[in-house]
């Protein structure tokens, strides 16, 4: 059953690895992380995962010898490399004196993090030229450690720097190694069976709707204006078009609307890398004397993972020409889930601003009577944050 | 916190890597040192059918000085340019905005071809190598062109590269004597991302430069002529006369809506500026 280095199982790839002093064959999937491979392959559990998103440091392995994330460092990235981890540090000089240090000035107390932050510490003892307080806390920030409060770990290292400079030991100044990423070898280094190429399936889960709450309090707010070349009452007519509005919105379909003043939908929206199709619906008010309208929604992601819910109220006025319209938006929303993790709020009045342009160019382009030029054609689906999508399925549901 | 399944090759050549790109199937992510990228994949933002590692590519892995140019391969780290291994025609510039991306086990593997790519607002590269007038050198199906990094970076994420090229190399000018560079960032927590970044590159003997205001929300405010920030001219006593009005007036051009935002950026430009004049920060104006 067992397969030479050149034919790991599907789907599987096949790596040679040197771990604390040892030549390997690991098979492992793609997205498997190094911090996979050494807790779930090789049973060296002293490399602890904590976030695994690269924030706590809990995973720092010795990678070449050099510091890193084990777990933003997928399998097939490292092949060739040698990894050091805290069980292969056992003899090593600077780690046992750290660990005596640590002990002494009570640096643990969970222990959790505290095989990263030994070999974050190690590190600022080979390069840190002397026990600076400051230089220390700043190398340490990228390891958390919600026991301690940090002071004897830094007391620990200070003592360890101090102790070595003291005995003429130099600190080291990284100028002779080969550029790129460390762990990273040059050329073709992964035995892969290729798999069947999994083309990416649409990915949309089926309808879960999400009724929108009867109150809500965003957690945040913004305000976008959109300039029209058209009257506002054919602004306003068209605004109380549900597929009209629908077709001017890039990556929006509407399946269902079970309520004269509610639609079900779904929105795919896409910043850079980031894709994700939202289904949900929204309830709808209007006010035509005012010639404003609000709309309410709610939804989630194809793997209901990440959940939003959104109110935007819009009014339609004249515009700064005669025969023109502005529309201006006031748009709150509340974000929960993965993308929420990722998201920040800036990110979202960018897209808003982006997607408010194609949006404004694809309605005058339909009250003129013409097709909408594709849409960012350059890029036709990259267009929108998940976040916004708060705000797209109001938009999607306002009728 | 484990990605979706995805496919992982590792060409060994560019043309290899132009011509996989040109034929795949399905969604492609290339991948340099993952910093960025990763959390992405673990969190299910971003799902891939196959990534492709270019890190296996040699020429990727090269710095050289070109006619005045540092010509950095996308695959060179940040703690390549930290230590030093990379030439410096910077005044240490470079070094110090590297020194200063994130924790070092990130910079051990981060690269400046992949921060820029991924794009994100508050990232230092993007905002520091479009103050110091960088370009970018791409790589696709039919050729090669360059870029500068402002019309690169378009917007939250977003860069100027089709889906079959690549950026392979980063292209920093020398900056020449007496040039004044400031570099500032403000961070509630060391290594997280900036909330502000303030960047000034300043030619007082010719009477130019630029300024960037970055961490905003989308793509960063360049001020390719900086000479109103100044009072109209960049002289010697640049840093006595930088007005905080000036910039505060070109965010509310950008759109920046929020006062305390701006004041926040405005202030730190004006620690960049102070920087690069080599004033003590106690002389900062604070921002109106």
């Amino acid at each position: 059953m067992s397969a030479g280095l050149a034919e790991p199982a599907t789907g599987r790839i096949a790596l040679g690895l040197t771990v604390n002093g040892r030549s390997l064959r690991i098979e492992a999937e793609p997205r498997s992380h190094l911090g996979d491979v050494l807790r779930e392959n090789l049973n060296l559990t002293g490399t602890h995962l904590g976030c695994e998103h690269g924030v706590c440091g809990a995973c720092t392995v010795l990678l070449d010898g050099e510091p890193a994330r084990a777990c933003l460092t997928f399998a097939g990235a490292c092949a060739g490399a040698t990894v050091t981890t805290i069980e292969g540090l056992d003899d090593d000089p600077i780690a046992t004196a750290l660990r005596a240090a640590f002990n002494r000035e009570h640096a643990l107390q969970c222990g959790y993090c505290t095989p990263g932050m030994l070999v974050a510490a190690r590190d600022l003892v080979l390069r840190l030229p002397e026990a600076d307080e400051r230089r220390i806390r700043v190398g340490l920030s990228g390891n958390l450690c919600r026991c301690t409060g940090y002071a004897g770990i830094v007391r620990a290292v200070m003592a360890v720097i101090a102790e070595r400079r003291a005995q003429d030991i130099r600190p080291e100044t990284g100028g002779a190694r080969a550029l790129g990423p460390v762990g990273a070898r040059i050329g073709e280094t992964v035995g892969a069976r290729p798999q069947a190429a999994r083309v990416t399936e649409n990915r949309v889960a089926p309808a879960r709707a999400q009724t929108p709450a009867t109150t809500f309090a965003p957690a945040h707010r913004f305000t976008q204006v959109i300039d029209l070349s058209h009257p506002p009452d054919a602004v306003f007519a068209l605004l109380g078009d549900i597929e009209a509005v629908a077709a001017c919105l890039p990556g929006a379909v509407l399946t269902g609307r079970p309520e004269p003043d509610t639609v079900e939908g779904g929105l795919q929206v896409r910043i850079g890398p980031i894709a994700a199709t939202f289904r949900g619906s929204a309830r709808i008010a209007r006010d035509p004397a005012a010639r404003a309208g609000s709309v309410r929604g709610a939804g989630s992601d194809a793997g209901g993972r990440s959940a939003t819910e959104g109110e935007l109220r819009y009014r339609v006025e004249p515009g700064p020409a005669p025969g023109t319209a502005r529309v201006a938006l006031d748009v709150g929303y509340t974000l929960i889930g993965p993308l929420a993790q990722f998201g920040r709020p800036g990110l979202v009045r960018d897209l808003a601003g982006r997607i408010a342009g194609d949006f404004a160019r694809a309605v005058d382009a339909r009250l003129s009577g013409t097709e909408a030029p594709a849409p960012a054609g350059l890029n036709p689906l990259r267009l929108l944050l998940g976040l916004a999508r708060a705000r797209l399925a109001a938009w999607l549901g306002r009728a | 916190m484990k990605p979706n399944p995805f496919a992982w090759e590792r060409p060994a050549s560019l043309a290899a890597l132009l011509d996989r790109l040109a034929t795949a199937q399905g969604g492609v992510k290339l991948i340099a040192g993952g910093q960025s990228l990763g959390p992405m994949l673990a969190l299910r933002l971003v799902e891939p059918d196959l990534i492709l590692d270019i890190t296996g590519i040699a020429e990727l892995r090269q710095a050289r000085v070109e006619a005045g140019t540092l010509v950095l391969g996308a695959c060179v780290t940040h703690a390549d340019i930290e230590d030093g291994r990379v030439p410096d025609l910077t005044g240490g510039a470079l070094q110090r905005v590297a020194s200063a991306i994130a924790y070092r086990p990130v910079r051990n593997r981060g690269t400046i071809g992949g921060s820029l790519v991924h794009a994100d607002p508050a990232a230092d590269w993007v905002s520091a190598l479009m103050a110091l007038g960088a370009e970018v050198e791409i790589a696709g199906p039919t050729g090669r062109r360059t870029l500068p990094v402002e019309r690169f970076v378009t917007g939250a994420l977003e860069v100027a590269l089709g889906p079959a090229e690549i950026l392979v190399a980063v292209r920093v000018p020398a900056l020449p004597p007496g040039a004044a560079w400031g570099y500032v960032k403000h961070c509630a927590k060391i290594g997280e991302f900036a909330h502000a970044i303030g960047a000034v590159r300043l030619e007082p003997g010719a009477g130019r430069g630029r300024a960037v205001i970055g961490a905003v929300e989308g793509a960063p405010v360049l001020l390719a002529d900086a000479r109103p920030l100044f009072g109209g001219r960049i002289g010697p006593d640049f840093a006595a006369r930088f007005e905080p009005g000036a910039a505060e007036a070109a965010l509310i051009a950008a759109g920046m809506a929020d006062p305390v935002e701006r004041h926040v950026h405005v202030t730190v430009l004006a620690r960049a500026v102070a920087q690069a004049g080599k004033l003590p920060l106690s002389h900062v104006p604070e921002a109106a």
